[in-house]
């Protein structure tokens, strides 16, 4: 992908349409909790964030097209979600300090 | 100390000599070294947010409450501000590519004045927080304080995750202006435009940072403290 020409006007045009969709994303945002899957807000919450990031990713940061740095970028996130999950996962099933910690419910202090 | 520029020669199997790339010319290795950066970035914030999702398992009703309580209002116009500055950023670096240098540093400006806005409401919902015995190591936030457990955990990581970003802010609004100086020094130019780029793609990835801080902390709570998670 040559990333050094541009077409300014179509290039204008689709930065123009990404903010229109990321403001009524935002205002998706404010509205859901009272309109939709209100039992569960965490999970469009993030949905909707989700779908905003893939727009700044792909369009403002220019990733669409770009194999290598997605795979990189896949691979970063990857890394870090699997190694989490399985290092919180192996720490809270072996957890010994619960009387101590300060991590955990107030009880145990 | 500077003399004039003299081009390293690389030779290859053939004899055929080529002018090695400096980093102004290499668009695309520039480019790539700086989304290695940038994963970094996404490393750091992605593990703050694994901590903060492992902290809201164990205490879910105190993360809905203590996210209840923020302003929402200061929240959503600090995201709309950082979502039109990456439009200036971007429409600047458009204007550089294009070849309107007085249109660029213009968008350039006006992200910078966006950037500083954000600070500024920040600053403000930050002292209103402040102001209600809320903040790291102070008042209803201190061990001995009878707030719930939980909540102390959401607004210390709250204040620790927003602080870091704002500390983006701030560096992104310094490599502004030293993007600007550059500029006006000739040393970014419509053909030699990586470090715009760079620092087009840093400001949204400060920007990504944010799409999801701003659900995470202020919305959850926004169903009501007895449901909606």
């Amino acid at each position: 992908m040559d990333t050094n020409t541009v077409n300014y006007q179509e290039e204008r045009k689709v930065y123009y349409k990404v903010l229109v969709g990321l403001l009524l994303l935002t205002a998706v945002t404010f509205i859901q909790p009272h309109l939709f899957m209100t039992e569960s807000t965490f999970l469009a919450q993030m949905l909707i964030a989700v779908v905003k990031a893939y727009l700044i990713v792909m369009f403002y940061m220019h990733l669409k097209g770009e194999k290598l740095i997605i795979a990189m970028v896949w691979f970063a996130i990857s890394l870090v979600t699997v190694f989490f999950i399985i290092v919180i996962g192996i720490d809270v099933v072996n957890f010994q300090y619960g009387a101590e910690s300060h991590i955990t419910a107030p009880s145990a202090h | 100390m500077s003399g004039p520029y003299v081009p390293e020669i690389a030779t290859d199997r053939e004899g055929n000599e080529h002018e090695v790339q400096g980093w102004q010319g290499d668009f695309y290795g520039g480019k790539l070294g700086f989304w290695l950066f940038m994963l970094t970035e996404v490393m750091m914030f992605g593990a703050m947010f694994l901590a903060l999702a492992y902290y809201n398992t164990l205490h879910p009703q105190d993360f809905l409450d203590a996210s209840a309580s923020l302003n929402r209002l200061l929240g959503g116009i600090n995201t709309v501000i950082l979502l039109v500055s990456a439009l200036t950023m971007g429409l600047g670096l458009l204007k550089m590519r294009a070849g309107d240098v007085k249109g660029a540093k213009l968008m350039i400006w006006a992200t910078i004045i966006l950037a500083t806005a954000f600070l500024i409401i920040k600053g403000f919902e930050w002292t209103a927080e402040y102001n209600h015995g809320i903040f790291l190591m102070h008042d209803k936030l201190l061990p001995e304080s009878s707030l719930a457990f939980g909540q102390k955990l959401f607004f210390g990581l709250y204040f620790s995750m927003t602080g870091l970003h704002g500390v983006h802010i701030i560096i992104g609004i310094g490599l502004m202006l030293w993007l600007l100086k550059r500029i006006n020094a000739g040393k970014v130019s419509t053909d030699h435009n990586i470090l715009y780029l760079n620092i087009a793609l840093y400001w949204d990835i400060v920007h990504l940072i944010w799409v999801f801080v701003f659900p995470y902390y202020y919305m959850i709570g926004a169903g009501g403290v007895t449901g909606g998670h």
